[in-house]
């Protein structure tokens, strides 16, 4: 229904022709120093990465800080336990793993005298069958194009699909996160869209720009994860939620996630 | 249930009878040139200063004292108040017209005595706003509104630009009960909230109760907001209107029947989607967006002591893009009222009330059409009774049964759509109330209005009902037929207002009222919408609870011209409800596993200081209040303020009517900005800049302030017809009021954030309006 939002906060932008934009000093708070965990395992075989930094203010600048000297594993329910080494900048990483579908997989974490876990479940793979891009209905001056994902929704099951978009190879700063719950057992067209508003993060899609989508399916916690964080992005006209900072599959509670998931990606190049 | 209330009521009326013989008189008060009925007018015996009383909303009113000879005396805002000699010694009708002071053609001073109603009645936390004024304070967009200028009061706050809601004494937005002729409108607003659903044009009198509420009123925590439509002109046919920039309205009335019945039909459309036509964008030309609402009213006086009232609500909002996207959504009402004066003393009104809001979602997509409905279905019976017991006490009771249907959401689309069909199972329940409550003049100084309502609610199958676990998953479902009861609750509200009259000029008063709530709108967002969802009480939603205490002084100066009150009160709540982190409430089965319970609180200070009459007249309110909410799931427990929360908020009206011909009005707001969440960090994840937050709601938008002005031109008098034009400018100085703040990455500089503040109607916006009566 993330379409629904979007076509109200267009539709209200437009009621209101007088609204303005404009960047402005807020003094904020500084919570920082706060321990972030990023863990992503595959079912592509290849490095999997665990990923330690801190938080910082919101005023310096995107730099975040590493954690180091950390011990990180990952084990499967049926006990096999793989170390991951710690590389540059707090990335923590092992070789020669792939996630195998249906297992459990549990990471463990001692990092400041703490130790911190979490599991995440390996979803079946869903085949990303194609991408298309077709010309934005909205703003139709601006000459803008959207990309459309297409895939067949297994029927009778619970799934849930995390997409990210690169751009020329810039990642979109946008989350695409999306379940079956409206359209179990379907055939599936989503449309991928840059915010390029006023308040938004990007510049849009045009024709000649290649689109890298990359799919991945993911458990649902970690949807859940997804789906509060894309539903605070939404803060314009017709509402955003009150934000806070996304329930966590880690314990005790941290910043981030463990996500097991499956990984797949197209590549077009976007035609007039 | 009604017939044995009444037995028991009369059979206590009958062992307080008194020794000195008693007359009754009563009748119904109307203006001259209308016949419309005048609600809250005052009638008092001039010999015995604790006989007054005022007409009820239909204009009824009943006074009983000893035997002898009087002088009655009606008095009517706006209206020359009106002397009778009256003979009493026989219970006796007496129908009184006032003649209005706009219709004498002269700008009236001091036409009237101003009275010291405010001083002796027992109500606090009640505003009566004028018609009159409402016509005059400017509003943006040239459209005068009921609802803005209800937000203009101590106590009640807008929900800001763009928000269809509004805020009473902390209370949220759904805690207000907004009645338009008994009837319960889900949505008061069009176009998420720029205007209210309420034609000014069809209105007739409107009251909003913050506290101590009377019995007869329950269903929701915070306010009643109860709005009554015109009845029509009796005696002739009139047609007026007003030609907008963005919206046109016309009113059609007369009588039915001369002096015994009229009707009255008033309809308004917006045509903002003409300029977006004008637009370069394929898309936004194609698009609709406008709204329209019909109000239409009859009724019909068979003689005396028999009346028959119908009235309707219609009105929808439509907003689409061409071939791709269609919203609409609307509130539809209907009432049928029928008056019975048994006797001098006892007034009875039957009515039964039918309300509905639905909303419609489409997406005309090839592969992801669909269309989404939801709406909800009341039915209701409401039996009031009022009877006046000697010159102290006037009892009000009866009984009331209302039926709800809620379809939550229903998903229908094609083969070829990505959307699947899906329906949400409806839900039925009976909120049902039995309450009496007794206007007691105790003494000279003394007026305690009290009263007690009973209220009970059931959930009804058929259906499937589930009870989750802390982590939202089922826990345990059961079926239940159709005629089988899945929970009930009932709830005991006492209500108390009083008023101590030190003298003249001078009362304190004080209030308590408890009030449930068994209807229930569920949002995630910072601001209302009108596609968010309704849910009752269940196995897993408890009633929501307010319990307030306020205490008050009121104190009139200049011979009542002022009028000034100070308010405090406190407000403890109970089972309100939130949503989790994550949640999805669109057509989700389940969307009770979503939500969480909590408490809040909210108190404050309200002074008001008023004048009602003369050239020049307004108001400055002011309020100085918290509200704060405590749910264990969400800031580690901790109290933090609401998102309606605000400390200062200022208002202040000013009308000045020059001559006859000109007048003039303007509007200053100020109010802190609402409780938002910032972050206090961020990281990255995902390969996204992610914010980090630790309190809820710890941080204030930027305070609001706005200056709005109008002015009105009376056409020169002509014996066939009369015009005028509305002129208003809004936001006079273009302050720009923050809408909201968003945080992103940088566009300018790479590798660091930015806060970007997004405001709308930043600029001063003109309007002006035509308006014609023949």
């Amino acid at each position: 229904m993330k379409i629904f939002k979007s076509y109200v906060t267009y539709l209200l932008f437009l009621m209101v022709l007088s609204s303005c934009t404009k960047v402005i000093d807020l003094n904020l708070g500084n919570n920082t120093g706060e321990l972030v965990i990023e863990g992503n395992l595959t079912n592509v075989a290849g490095p999997q990465a665990v990923k330690l930094s801190k938080n910082v203010s919101f005023s310096t600048s995107n730099t975040y800080p590493p954690v180091t000297g950390a011990t990180v594993t990952v084990s499967d329910q049926a006990g096999n336990k793989y170390a991951f080494t710690e590389g540059p900048s707090g990335t923590y990483t092992v070789n020669g793993l792939a996630g195998m579908v249906g297992n459990t997989y549990t990471m463990a974490v001692s990092a400041n005298a703490k130790t911190y876990t979490a599991s995440s479940v390996m979803p079946a793979q869903v085949t990303l069958d194609s991408l298309t891009s077709k010309n934005d209905e909205f703003n139709t001056s601006k000459h803008k194009k959207v990309i459309t994902v297409y895939y067949r929704d297994p029927v009778g099951v619970a799934n849930q699909y995390r997409f990210v978009m690169y751009v020329n190879n810039v990642q979109a700063k946008d989350v695409y996160v999306f379940n079956d719950q409206f359209n179990d057992g379907r055939y599936v067209s989503i449309d991928l869209r840059e915010d390029d508003s006023s308040n938004g993060n990007d510049t849009g899609i045009f024709a000649g720009d290649t689109v890298t989508v990359e799919m991945q399916c993911i458990d649902e916690p970690i949807y859940t994860y997804w789906y509060t964080l894309m539903q605070q992005e939404n803060n314009g006209p017709g509402g955003g939620v009150t934000p806070s900072n996304p329930p966590t599959n880690i314990t005790p509670v941290t910043l981030g996630y463990f996500s097991a998931h499956t990984t797949q990606r197209k590549t077009i190049v976007v035609k007039n | 249930m009604a017939r044995s209330l009444i037995i028991i009521i009369l059979s206590f009326i009958t062992l307080s009878s008194f020794a000195q013989k008693k007359h009754t008189i009563s009748g119904i008060i109307k203006d001259e040139a209308t016949g419309e009925t005048l609600i809250g007018a005052s009638v008092r015996i001039k010999e015995i200063s604790s006989a007054g009383t005022s007409t009820n909303n239909y204009g009824f009113y009943s006074l009983s004292v000893p035997d002898g000879e009087y002088t009655l005396l009606c008095t009517y805002i706006g209206y020359e108040t009106i002397t009778r000699q009256v003979l009493l010694h026989h219970d006796q009708s007496l129908n009184i017209s006032l003649s209005s002071k706009s219709d004498l053609n002269e700008v009236v001073i001091s036409g009237n005595k101003p009275n010291n109603d405010q001083i002796a009645s027992p109500l606090m936390g009640v505003e009566k706003l004028n018609m009159s004024q409402i016509n005059q304070v400017p509003v943006v967009l040239g459209e005068k509104d009921i609802l803005k200028t209800i937000t203009l009061m101590p106590g009640v706050k807008s929900g800001g630009e763009g928000n269809t809601g509004f805020y009473v004494r902390g209370g949220a937005a759904d805690q207000n009960l907004i009645l338009l002729d008994e009837a319960t409108v889900y949505n008061a607003s069009h176009l998420f909230g720029f205007f209210s659903t309420f034609n000014s044009d069809a209105i007739k009198d409107v009251s909003i109760y913050k506290g101590g509420m009377p019995a007869e009123y329950g269903g929701r925590l915070s306010s009643v907001l109860d709005v009554k439509m015109l009845d029509g002109n009796n005696k002739d046919y009139t047609v007026q209107g007003g030609l907008g920039l963005i919206s046109s309205r016309i009113k059609v009335e007369g009588p039915i029947e001369k002096d015994k019945g009229s009707f009255m039909v008033s309809a308004r459309r917006t045509y903002i989607d003409v300029f977006l036509n004008a637009s370069k964008d394929s898309t936004i030309k194609g698009s609709s967006l406008y709204f329209y609402d019909i109000n239409a009213k009859a009724n019909y006086h068979f003689d005396n002591n028999n009346a028959i009232y119908l009235s309707g609500y219609f009105g929808k909002d439509v907003l689409g893009l061409k071939n791709t996207f269609g919203t609409n959504w609307g509130n539809a009402t209907g009432t049928i009222r029928y008056n019975h004066i048994f006797n001098s003393k006892l007034f009875s009104n039957t009515s039964l009330i039918f309300s509905n809001y639905n909303y419609v979602i489409q997406s005309f997509l090839s592969d992801n059409n669909f269309k989404a409905t939801s709406k909800i279905n009341d039915i209701n019976f409401k039996e009031d009774l009022q009877y006046s017991m000697g010159s102290s006490h006037s009892l009000k009771f009866g009984v009331n049964i209302l039926h709800h249907t809620i379809a939550p959401g229903d998903i229908t689309s094609n083969s070829a759509s990505s959307f699947n069909n899906i329906s949400v199972q409806q839900r039925y329940g009976y909120e049902t109330a039995a309450y009496v409550s007794d206007d007691w003049k105790a003494n000279s100084h003394l007026t305690i209005l009290y009263g007690l309502r009973l209220s009970g609610f059931f959930l009804f199958g058929p259906g499937t009902f589930s009870t989750y676990d802390a982590a939202g998953n089922i826990a345990s479902s059961s079926t239940y037929g159709s005629a089988r009861v899945v929970k009930s609750y009932l709830n005991l509200e006492p209500r108390l207002s009083s008023s101590y009259q030190l003298n003249d000029a001078n009362s304190i008063k004080f209030s308590y009222n408890r009030n449930t709530q068994n209807i229930h709108l569920l949002t995630n967002s910072t601001t209302s919408s009108p596609t968010d969802l309704y849910v009752m009480s269940s196995n897993n939603i408890k009633p929501e609870i307010a319990d307030q205490v306020s205490t008050g002084w009121f104190r009139n100066f200049n011979n009542n011209i002022f009028e000034f009150s100070a308010e405090v009160y406190y407000k403890w709540l109970q089972n309100q409800i939130n949503y989790k982190d994550g949640a999805q409430l669109i057509a989700n089965q389940d969307v009770e596993s979503q939500l969480t319970y909590g408490s809040g609180r909210a108190y404050g200070l309200e002074l008001f200081l008023k004048k009602k009459y003369g050239q020049f007249n307004g108001w400055v309110g002011y309020t100085l209040s918290k509200t704060e909410d405590k749910f264990s799931a969400i800031n580690n427990g901790n109290y933090f303020p609401a998102t309606q929360d605000r400390t200062h908020d200022l208002s202040v009206v000013g009308i000045y009517q020059l001559n006859k011909r000109w007048s003039f009005s303007g509007t200053f707001i100020y109010q802190t900005g609402s409780a938002v969440t910032y972050p206090t960090g961020k990281y990255n994840v995902g390969g996204l800049t992610t914010f980090s937050y630790s309190e809820r709601n710890g941080y204030r938008e930027p305070s609001n302030n706005r200056l709005d002005i109008g002015a009105t031109l009376e056409g020169k008098q002509h014996k066939k017809y009369h015009s005028s034009w509305t002129f208003s400018i809004y936001n006079l100085y273009g302050h720009r009021d923050p809408y909201s703040i968003t945080f992103r990455d940088s566009k300018t500089v790479p590798n660091t954030t930015e806060a970007v503040e997004t405001s709308i109607f930043a600029t001063p916006i003109p309007s002006v309006t035509w308006n014609f009566k023949f």
